[in-house]
């Protein structure tokens, strides 16, 4: 059981962190770490039956838009305006149900690809809704019930709760009859049907966990950094291919890679992008592409695998507690 | 009612131009079997290089393709050999990665040299136009259209008449067989990753003289292309040249009729219900589709 004392301590630590260091830049560092971790996790549950999407931002604007639109123009507290959020969402979700039931491989993710933008066009059109470029501010009125802080340390707590609860949702998920399921279908779709596996209602399943979890995100992302604006909401740069870098870095459909991925990736990301995108617009990215290819080709089951071999040397448990970092194929 | 053959028109002829882009497309997809997410990207780069001919050399856009093609040419074998090669065999998902990252160090490889900005280039003939009838007809894309018209003509020529086009359409046909029988592969690979990459450079050069270029118009160009093939059934030449003018009408009559900022969203919708409804395209799939995830 090393290993869960290992996560206890974990847990601890990440709890009282803000006590003894609190540095907005920090904080603020930290605070991404946690919301690509539960990012990625979400896009990961789709990853685990085989299925690359990059479409997230569809998914997060979405919601974003939802509870913003809801809480600058009626006044409706996040807390409140995430429900008809999630609502929204799932409707795109089930949208994009079709596709993923009916498509596979390349074709799924170029159709998702399609999806996030129509969407971010209807955004920048649709002027009376979302003020189309210019973009919404959301109203600066401190307090629980706006969810805008003078300090950045309720956010820690918020996106330290949203990371934790969904690396537990994907173990959970993992673990179930339907992890297994899914991981059935990511290695053979017909074997899997032919084995009596409802594939259908599997994928279904992971859909709308994935979306769920990144229209979760969006509600209260938007509240950290009070505007919304298309470009940003449906970004892809930012909701759907950095999501996937860091699960193909950390280990495509496993529990843990996305955890490592966005740990090692946020503040290279963050990095990159003071340094050497001041240096020259665009650098950070360029080098971003050229890892994503690297890691491809000379780690195509990501970091975790090898990770876990040593960290297995170093423990001496029998507990096969984490899984393996995989081929999904 | 003028109004409408107007739209039609200058659909037609942009629709010329995607048909080309959209061949390309399909020559690497029907003989290598990938999927290319940085085939818009291969546009963009050889309209950068459209541009900065232009003004860095006063190269006439039209007469620019003797070099932008051979360029782009060499460049798609380069990310034939050195990127797509190494993971040939390794899974659909690796693929998928691989061409996604490309595709954001392309893009961001122009951002860094070119910024943001929207550029084009100025040429005499940018606005004059000929009318016909009571339609006008813009000069530079009559000519893109007659220009691409010719190209398409020479590559079904090519390949049916050629030895290496014959070569081409057995791979195509069956990559083992065609192996077994003495066609080498690998090179094979390479010519026609190239070729396809000159088709869609010079499309990129014929559209520069009426369309802005800027780091993230690859990813338009490649959905486009996409939007092209499936609709006229993935892998097949012909239903790629038809898909390409019917999405040039498509474009130019949402744009009028519906909106401009909406007329790429129009043709996405297109696509997704392509998919959805007739996923093997208006014309017939090639061969090998299955593999990419059409049923």
């Amino acid at each position: 059981m090393k290993q869960r004392h290992l996560l206890m301590a974990l847990a601890a630590g990440l709890l009282v962190l803000p006590i003894f260091y609190s540095a907005p830049y920090f904080l603020h560092l930290v605070i991404m770490i946690f919301f690509y971790i539960a990012l990625t996790e979400a896009w990961n549950i789709l990853a685990l039956c085989g299925k690359v999407s990059l479409g997230h931002a569809a998914f997060f604007g979405l919601a974003a838009y939802t509870s913003a639109i809801l809480c600058i123009k009626k006044g409706v507290t996040p807390w409140i305006g995430l429900f008809p959020a999630l609502l929204v969402t799932f409707i795109g979700a089930a949208a994009l149900a079709i596709p993923l039931l009916r498509l596979r491989g390349p074709m799924f993710t170029l159709a998702s690809i399609a999806f996030a933008e129509v969407l971010r066009r209807v955004a920048m059109v649709w002027r009376d809704l979302t003020a189309g470029a210019e973009g919404l501010t959301i109203p600066f009125v401190p307090g629980w019930q706006n969810l805008t802080f003078t300090t950045k340390i309720p956010y820690y707590y918020i996106f330290l709760i949203l990371a934790a609860g969904s690396v537990y949702i994907v173990h959970r998920l993992y673990y179930s009859a339907t992890g297994h399921h899914l991981r059935a279908i990511a290695s053979d779709e017909e074997a899997a049907q032919a084995l009596g596996i409802n594939t259908q209602k599997t994928q279904l399943i992971a859909l709308f966990w994935s979306a769920g979890i990144t229209g979760l995100l969006g509600v209260f992302y938007t509240q950290y950094v009070y505007m919304i604006e298309p470009e940003w909401a449906f970004s892809s740069a930012l909701f759907c291919l950095q999501p996937a870098l860091n699960g193909i870095i950390g280990g495509l459909g496993t529990v843990w890679g996305p955890v490592i991925g966005s740990v090692l990736m946020t503040p290279l990301g963050e990095y990159l992008r003071s340094y050497l995108g001041a240096l020259q617009q665009g650098l950070n990215f360029f080098v971003y592409g050229l890892v994503l290819i690297g890691v491809v080709m000379v780690l195509p089951g990501g970091i975790v695998s090898p990770l876990l071999s040593l960290f297995k040397r170093w423990t001496p448990s029998k507990a096969p507690a984490l899984d393996q970092g995989g081929k999904v194929r | 009612m003028e109004l409408f053959i107007q739209v039609l028109v200058s659909g037609l002829l942009l629709g010329g131009v995607y048909a080309l882009l959209s061949v390309g497309l399909t020559l690497i997809f029907g003989v290598v079997r990938i999927i290319n997410f940085a085939h818009g990207e291969l546009m963009m780069m050889a309209m950068y290089l459209t541009y900065w001919l232009c003004q860095a050399h006063q190269i006439d856009p039209y007469l620019s393709v003797i070099i932008v093609a051979p360029a782009l040419f060499l460049v798609g074998m380069g990310v034939q050999r050195f990127i797509i090669q190494p993971i040939f065999d390794s899974s659909a998902l690796m693929k998928i990665f691989v061409t996604v990252g490309l595709f954001i160090a392309l893009q961001n490889l122009a951002l860094m040299l070119f910024k943001a900005d929207f550029r084009t280039i100025q040429t005499s003939y940018a606005m004059s136009t000929l009318e016909v009838g009571g339609i006008s007809i813009s000069v530079p894309r009559l000519i893109a259209f007659c220009f691409a018209l010719v190209l398409l003509g020479g590559l079904f020529m090519l390949l049916k008449l050629t030895l290496v086009g014959k070569a081409m359409r057995a791979v195509a046909e069956n990559r083992v067989v065609a192996e077994l029988m003495g066609i080498r592969v690998q090179r094979l690979y390479l010519i026609t990753f190239g070729l396809g990459s000159a088709m869609t450079g010079i499309a990129g050069a014929l559209l520069l003289p009426f369309t802005y270029v800027f780091p993230t118009v690859g990813a338009i160009y490649t959905l486009l292309a996409f939007v092209v093939v499936v609709l006229g059934g993935l892998g097949n030449m012909a239903g790629a040249f038809l898909g390409g003018l019917f999405i040039g009408l498509i474009e130019s009559i949402s744009g009028v009729y519906i909106s401009p900022a909406l007329k790429e969203a129009v043709y996405f919708v297109i696509f997704i219900l392509t998919l959805l409804v007739r996923p093997q395209g208006l014309f017939g799939v090639g061969k090998g589709t299955e593999e990419v995830g059409l049923k």
